[in-house]
């Protein structure tokens, strides 16, 4: 299944990504899969985040006006499928613990070792979303970011 | 996603089938799936076979990296594999054994009501039980735990919540392990562990956790039946959930602690989700203590809701829960590692037992069952899905000798959940499942369509297989009336 865009939550992610970008939803036996591609590292990120929210089922942030919290998350590794990974499963945390979404992120650096990501993070708008999954986690299953000709592919699977 | 590469299996009788060690470079033992000749078909269809293999890679596995009918794919792990690893062999243990919903498990409670009694009312009580049981994602519980109490529920399980006022006395003896792992240790547990977890105990969560009424159809084994005071056209209801969100980030940090703790340790690994720590490793110590005070929440967890469910059923019924004899059968775990002994090779071992959806099947006469199942063995809780039936087995000798005492622990998924909704357009799960007679109350209706009884194996299919091979034998089949959903 082709992902929609998530209104309110891509539209903050791709402004600052140079390139077409888009995930994938994929088919797992009990679980959820998201693929998604991208002309460089940087471009995965919000793809990935977008993809990532979609397997939570509909997930719109409160308008701008509301209150927000700032977003800074810096990872180093020897993968950046890990890193990745990482962003993931710290906005899973936000989302679970507090209903926050991630809004106006900007991706200043994405390397085979690094990852440093900011942005704000918004109240779920309640009346405008639809959770539709609990999602236990990012797994490590099947993790993966490699060179696709034009560019990068990322995986991951969710555990429902 | 697809098989990468056939795995190859080799039938051993009408129920087993081998992965033979020399399929994939590693492999320490064989795989071995029981499955008949319907269900391995489907077995085939996605990797699970593969993480069968991947799985009979870990340092100090005895015997077999062993699958049950119900398997599908998982994450490290198939889901309902079993692997048992000895810590006196440089035996690891592997948060991906276990999975992240820690002690997600099933409990069954019955009743003295009768199906006539039931039936006219049972929309009543869905919506009671509906609003009574938080259900679904990001709801919290009804019932608040500060920190230092959260702490205390760590350690002490389904005992602390009873002696809260959860339930009866009695209901500790009829749940696996008394409800409560001894040797827990809630200082392992991180803040973010405590914090997601905070308001969920005594909530079903979503997915395929579910609350069921139903109604006894059909009693196989007489003498197991009236042991577990089960008889037809009785009333139960079943729990199934787990250690919410709790469970699943103690799973998630272990994971993260432990990324290099192979490598230290000159562990190769085919599948990374497989991490793992030797038992005897203080990284392994952390990660058991901290899993144990997660699965002593799931079963408060459990023991909570039971005791929410009393509540509704005395309301609707104008009768005390006494009166109703809602006394609880048994809470068996299936996502869980256990230090258990058996005897390997001549000698007793004792080993780390992984069971990642797959239930413990004891025998009669093994010394942890409670003195009233003794005689004829532990009840085996087997959900299937909402449309068709679940099943009550019970242990069999035969469980300790092949599985680690390991049996199936429900349906199995056949459907990706993203199949499922296509296949649910244009349709009413609701009014398939109220043709069949089942009345569902769920919070989303994707809760009900990726749900929807398609989407599993026919659970009959799953218990036919584990009762002809022997590792456990049919008792009951009960059949949904009533289910609540996330």
């Amino acid at each position: 299944m082709r992902g929609a865009v998530v209104p309110g939550v891509l539209r903050a992610l791709t402004m600052r990504s140079e390139m077409e970008s888009s995930y994938e939803l994929l088919d797992h036996t009990a679980d959820l899969g998201v693929r998604v591609t991208a002309p460089t590292l940087t471009g995965l990120v919000p793809p990935a985040v977008a993809g990532f929210y979609a397997t939570l089922g509909r997930i719109v942030p409160q308008p701008d006006l509301a209150p927000s919290d700032d977003f800074t998350f810096e990872a180093a590794g020897d993968d950046p499928a890990v890193l990745l990974r990482d962003l993931l499963a710290e906005l899973l945390h936000r989302f679970d613990t507090r209903r926050q979404v991630l809004t106006d992120a900007l991706v200043s650096e994405f390397s085979a070792t690094r990852l440093a990501v900011t942005g704000r993070l918004r109240p779920l708008d309640a009346a405008r979303s639809a959770p539709a999954r609990e999602v236990k986690a990012v797994t490590y299953h099947e993790l993966g970011v490699r060179p696709v000709p034009g560019g990068y592919e990322a995986t991951f699977i969710v555990d429902i | 996603m697809s098989p990468k590469h056939p795995v190859p299996l080799e039938r051993i009788d009408a129920c087993r089938w081998r992965i033979p060690k020399s399929y994939q470079p590693g492999m320490r033992v064989d795989g071995l799936i029981y499955a008949d000749d319907a269900l391995i078909a489907d077995i085939q269809k996605d990797q699970a076979p593969v993480q069968v293999a991947n799985v009979a890679c870990l340092p100090g596995i005895v015997k077999h990296s062993l699958a049950m009918p119900d398997i599908h794919w998982g994450y490290g792990f198939c889901i309902g594999g079993v692997a048992a690893t000895d810590p006196e062999e440089g035996g690891v243990v592997s948060p991906g054994g276990v999975g992240y919903d820690i002690n997600c498990g099933v409990r069954l409670i019955r009743t003295n009501l009768t199906r006539a009694d039931v039936q006219p009312r049972v929309r009543e009580l869905v919506d009671a039980l509906f609003e009574t049981v938080p259900t679904g994602v990001g709801r919290g519980g009804q019932v608040k735990f500060g920190r230092a109490d959260l702490k205390k529920l760590l350690a002490g399980g389904s005992r602390y919540v009873v002696n809260e006022g959860f339930g009866w006395e009695e209901d500790l003896a009829v749940t696996e392990a008394g409800g409560c792992l001894e040797r827990a240790r809630p200082e392992y547990v991180s803040d973010r562990a405590l914090e997601r977890g905070a308001d969920q105990c005594g909530t079903l969560g979503s997915g395929n956790h579910f609350l069921e009424v139903q109604v006894v159809e059909e009693v196989v084994d007489r003498t197991a039946a009236d042991a577990f005071g089960l008889a037809p056209g009785q009333i139960t209801i079943m729990i199934h959930s787990g250690s919410r969100g709790l469970g699943y980030q103690v799973c998630e940090d272990a994971l993260k602690d432990l990324r290099d703790v192979p490598r230290r340790y000159g562990i190769e690994l085919p599948d990374r989700q497989l991490v793992c720590a030797p038992v005897h490793s203080n990284e392994g110590q952390r990660y058991l203590g901290a899993m144990q005070a997660a699965a002593n929440f799931a079963w408060a967890n459990r023991q909570i809701m039971t005791h929410l469910a009393r509540q509704v059923f005395a309301r609707v019924f104008g009768r005390p829960a006494e009166a109703l004899g809602l006394h609880l059968v048994y809470d068996v775990a299936h996502n869980i590692a256990k230090l258990e002994t058996y005897e390997v090779d001549g000698r007793p071992r004792a080993l780390c037992v992984h069971r990642k959806g797959a239930t413990r099947a004891f025998p009669a006469g093994h010394p942890e069952l409670p003195e009233q199942y003794r005689a004829v063995g532990q009840p085996v809780l087997v959900p299937g899905d909402m449309g068709r039936s679940s099943w009550v087995l019970v242990g069999n000798p035969a469980a300790l000798d092949e599985t680690f005492g390991s049996c199936c622990h429900g349906a199995g998924r056949v459907m990706s959940r993203s199949a499922a909704i296509r296949a649910a357009q244009g349709r009413s799960i609701h009014k398939e499942l109220l043709a069949r007679g089942v009345f569902a109350r769920a919070r989303e209706r994707t809760g009900l369509d990726e749900e929807q009884p398609e989407a599993y194996k026919d659970v009959s299919l799953v218990a036919e297989v584990v009762h002809r091979a022997g590792l456990s034998r049919k008792v009951a089949r009960l059949r949904p009336l009533g289910v609540i959903k996330g």
